[in-house]
């Protein structure tokens, strides 16, 4: 891993251990890319995943989502292929004693955001779930207390959706945008550089 | 026949000069704790105000509290609210009449002294209470009904370690009790040796009394009522300026009231051995209580606070059967020697 | 398992006898927050009470909301560096390490040995500079104000080196794709030289983590051996250990409640296993043991600190990375043991110069999580002290 042998061996990850979880959570696909195991379940076995992992893994560390879109309001747009549009619920799960972990994720067609609450398995889901909720418009049917966490009573819209604005930008642009005029003797090329570099 | 034989004139003036006297000492005391606080903590504490030694700071708040607006909220009920600093510190005002600093300098020896001094001084238990309702605040009403509940669960032990001090005194009398601590225990040849009340056995007495003075004082570690870090000053949170100072005032001079009562009770007062009662009383009465002051003041910035139910369940279960227990053993064995 | 009616009552009322009259008092609904001495920035409580008894806690929060996943979308991945620094302002570099971590695995960068001793060196520091933020707030909160004095000047002598070395006390932003920022001033060559850390850094952190000891033992006298303070924390705020594991807690929170789950031992993102250090944990699980594993870890965190400094690698501070960054297509969490619990960035990368979403982790979001339960018939000033105990800023509930 690092190039020196080590004094003491690391905690080695067992190797693809993601297709283990998604045996036991009859998943209907896995990756295991830079580091990360990830499985997919279909959304009507969203609960009953989650219900056959908690015996292994019962630490639930966060929930949330991916709004994937060709067109976006601010920001960049994924490079290459155009995405399959939709939105990914995202669920992580781990142990507390071996360093287990997977991610669930399912997708949930743009016109139909609706799923089940895992509050019933998970209770740590609650309020990741309410801040889902409150950022992307997702409805958790089946949750306990389904108001805004984050924003105030009464704002409109779902912040992190890419259809929604950074509404700070519209009023004035950016100042760190502004290209500025290389000079006579330097090397790179400012501006874009500056904001890349070190 | 002069203006000083008549006797409503020499009450006024005696009690005028009580109170400067009080006052300015309670000033000192103001910024010893602002001082001693800043050294026990690695601090300076004021330095600007007054060279580099900050002893002008008291002043300097003292006029800034004078300066600020008057501050009455909408929902307080203002007669009351108005009216609570005053009565808490009539409470004050009232104790210092009894505070003998020599065997003359006494602005009334009352036959009943200290009796009088602990049922004025317990005017002020209704000073906080009319504080914390009136302010119309929520978290002035916690820290009103805390600090009732406090000062009257306190006021049992106080009048209790008294009362030892009192049966083995024989007399009520504040000069008479430090005469009676003035009488030699025993001799060493032809030196009479006199011994303070605490070191003749009331030590429990002294500590009881030392406690339950710090809760009426409402300080730490019995300051749930002002509770600064859960209830934001509690029953002082809609007080400001010179409201606020008077409450100030108060806590500070009740802090040197209560300490010199516990060195006249406990300490021998103004009798020191070898000295001349009557020119050196007055500093050796105001240096036994400044030292219970500093006392008080290392007991603030060192001791976390008790919870309210700590504090009650000390207090009955704990203080008040101490105390009993006192007196007995106190009337038991001045019958028997 | 025990009601919290039940737990409460043993913990905190031994003595109370059993009234004969019930009396009817009507509730109060009072407002802990947002603007309040001990809620550690603007949480707000709405607590419905009855005398001192609080019946039931709703946690209200986003009053800090600051958007920081929204502008990550718009932000570089050096940009978002010196973003996030500022959601867990106490430990302001732990913060960076995940993150950066997770974009050098994207791109499939491996920092150096030396860049990564010093991130290591440098997340130790602000463990210890939280933890000692922890020991001054947590006394002061049930009413010593004199530990505060002393837990942060020691704190000063560790923000000084850290000063020194990154050139910002709560917000380092040191953290470059690839390794650490090379030493000011040094430009390009100043990569290959081993010259960087400022002079008398290490002989100062040696002197430094000395008095941080010394600091230790004084507040473990002064705060965990008083009385009151034991008093008012033995017992209070009991988290069971499946109760934490079951609403997410991590960190000292977890350990405090028995369970021996230590992200450096597990995970690999720093070389923690080349040091010898402890998993520090108590048995109870009150406000008390979470004070105590705090003071421990500090004690551990200064053994890391010293045996990285002994055996520190020489070589570059940064690899080779190109001028203008841009991450590979893919999705990568990557979690760190913050001195608050654990804390992860799930960086999903469309191929350009900004991320396509971060989704954060954050720790005391989560280990928030557990209020409701956790307040359920306390004392006021338990809420307190409970409050002080789990030692979370708003910055990282609210992000």
């Amino acid at each position: 891993m690092d190039g020196l042998p080590p004094e003491a061996p690391p905690t080695e990850e067992p190797p693809s251990r993601a297709a283990h979880w998604a045996a036991v959570a009859g998943a209907t696909g896995w990756t295991d890319a830079f580091r990360t195991a990830k499985v997919r379940v279909p959304r009507e076995r969203w609960v009953e995943a989650h219900r056959a992992l908690k015996e292994h893994l019962p630490f639930f560390a966060w929930l949330s989502a991916i709004d994937w879109t060709n067109e976006v309001a601010v920001g960049d747009p994924v490079e290459g292929d155009p995405v399959e549009e939709r939105f990914e619920v995202l669920s992580r799960l781990s142990d507390v004693s071996a360093g287990e972990a997977v991610i669930v994720s399912t997708d949930l067609p743009r016109d139909d955001l609706n799923l089940a609450s895992l509050t019933g398995v998970y209770t740590a889901a609650n309020w990741h779930e309410r801040e889902a909720s409150d950022m992307f418009g997702i409805c958790f049917e089946g949750h306990p207390n389904p108001v805004r966490i984050y924003l105030p009573d009464g704002f409109e819209g779902h912040p992190l959706r890419k259809s929604f604005p950074l509404l700070a930008r519209e009023v004035k642009p950016w100042p760190g945008a502004v290209e500025v005029a290389p000079l006579p003797a330097a090397e790179a090329a400012p501006g874009e550089a500056k904001e890349g570099g070190a | 026949m002069s203006l000083l034989d008549n006797v409503w004139v020499v009450l006024v003036l005696k009690l005028g000069v009580a109170v400067v006297v009080l006052f300015a000492v309670a000033l000192v005391v103001m910024f010893a704790e602002l001082k001693v606080s800043a050294h026990m903590q690695h601090r300076v504490g004021p330095y600007f105000a007054g060279g580099r030694w900050g002893w002008a700071q008291v002043f300097a708040e003292a006029l800034k509290f004078l300066q600020k607006e008057d501050l009455v909220p909408r929902e307080a009920d203002g007669p009351v609210f108005r009216l609570a600093p005053m009565v808490s510190l009539l409470g004050t005002f009232a104790v210092i009449v009894i505070i003998p600093l020599s065997p003359v300098l006494v602005a009334g020896d009352l036959d009943v002294g200290i009796f009088y001094a602990l049922a004025a001084g317990s005017v002020s238990t209704i000073a906080l209470l009319m504080a914390g309702w009136s302010s119309g605040s929520k978290y002035s009403l916690i820290g009103g009904l805390r600090a009732g509940a406090q000062l009257i669960a306190y006021e049992l032990p106080l009048v209790l370690a008294v009362v030892g001090v009192v049966i083995q005194a024989g007399t009520m009398s504040m000069v008479g009790i430090t005469e009676a601590q003035a009488q030699p225990l025993f001799h060493i040849g032809s030196v009479g040796i006199s011994l303070p009340y605490a070191l003749q056995g009331q030590i429990i007495g002294f500590v009881i009394f030392m406690m339950a003075a710090l809760a009426e004082l409402v300080r730490t570690p019995f300051d749930m009522p002002v509770a600064e870090s859960e209830l934001v000053m509690g029953y002082l949170t809609e007080y400001s300026g010179i409201r606020f100072t008077m409450f100030l005032l108060g806590e500070y001079a009740g802090m040197l009231a209560m300490s010199a009562i516990a060195s006249v009770l406990f300490l021998g007062g103004y009798h020191f051995w070898g000295l001349n009662a009557d020119w050196f009383g007055p500093f050796v009465l105001l240096g036994k209580a400044l030292i219970l002051v500093f006392v008080m003041i290392w007991f603030r910035w060192t001791w976390p606070r008790l919870r309210e139910d700590q504090l009650q369940s000390l207090a009955w279960r704990w203080l008040v059967p101490l105390a009993l227990a006192n007196i007995a053993v106190t009337a038991t064995l001045k019958v028997v020697l | 398992m025990t009601t919290p009616a039940d737990r409460h009552l043993l913990a905190v009322h031994r003595s109370e006898v059993a009234v004969s009259v019930e009396l009817q008092t009507p509730e109060m609904t009072l407002n802990i927050g947002p603007q309040h001495p001990s809620t550690h920035g603007v949480l707000r409580l709405v607590a419905r009470i009855s005398g001192e008894r609080v019946e039931s806690v709703q946690p209200v929060m986003g009053y800090m909301h600051r958007g920081y996943e929204k502008l990550a979308e718009v932000r570089t991945y050096a940009q978002i560096t010196a973003l996030v620094n500022r959601i867990d302002w106490v430990s302001g570099f732990a913060n960076e390490v995940p993150f950066i971590i997770a974009a050098e695995r994207l791109m499939g960068v491996e920092a150096p040995e030396r860049a990564q001793y010093i991130r290591l060196v440098l997340t130790e520091m602000y463990r210890i500079a939280n933890h000692l933020i922890f020991l001054c707030a947590f006394p002061a909160e049930l009413g010593a104000p004199t530990p505060l004095m002393y837990a942060l000047r020691e704190r000063e002598r560790v923000l000084d080196l850290v000063e020194g070395l990154t050139g910002g006390r709560f917000h380092p932003n040191f953290n470059r794709i690839g390794g650490v920022k090379p030493a000011a001033g040094g430009g390009a060559k100043q990569k290959t030289r081993s010259q960087d850390l400022p002079k008398g850094f290490i002989e100062g952190t040696r002197r430094a983590m000395a008095a941080v000891r010394r600091v230790c033992d004084d507040l473990e006298g002064l705060v965990l051996g008083n009385e009151i303070v034991q008093q008012r924390a033995v017992g209070v705020g009991v988290l069971p250990a499946e109760v934490a594991i079951e609403y997410a807690m991590s960190g000292p929170n977890l350990r405090a409640s028995g369970v021996a789950f230590d992200l450096r031992k597990v995970e690999d993102y720093l070389p923690y296993h080349r040091f010898d250090f402890d998993v520090v944990t108590m048995p109870n699980g009150d406000a008390y043991d979470r004070c105590r594993v705090r003071l421990e870890e500090i004690r551990q965190s200064t053994r890391i600190i010293e045996q990285a400094l002994d055996s520190l690698p020489a070589g570059p501070l940064q690899a080779k990375v190109p001028r203008v960054i841009k991450v590979p297509k893919g999705e990568c969490y990557v979690r760190a043991e913050n001195p608050k619990g654990e804390m992860g960035y799930h960086i999903v990368s469309g191929g350009g110069r900004r991320p396509y979403r971060v989704k954060i982790r954050s720790t005391s979001f989560c280990n928030l999580a557990v209020l409701p339960w956790l307040l359920e018939g306390a004392l006021i000033p338990d809420i307190i002290a409970i409050l002080g105990s789990l030692d979370y800023v708003l910055g990282d509930v609210d992000r």
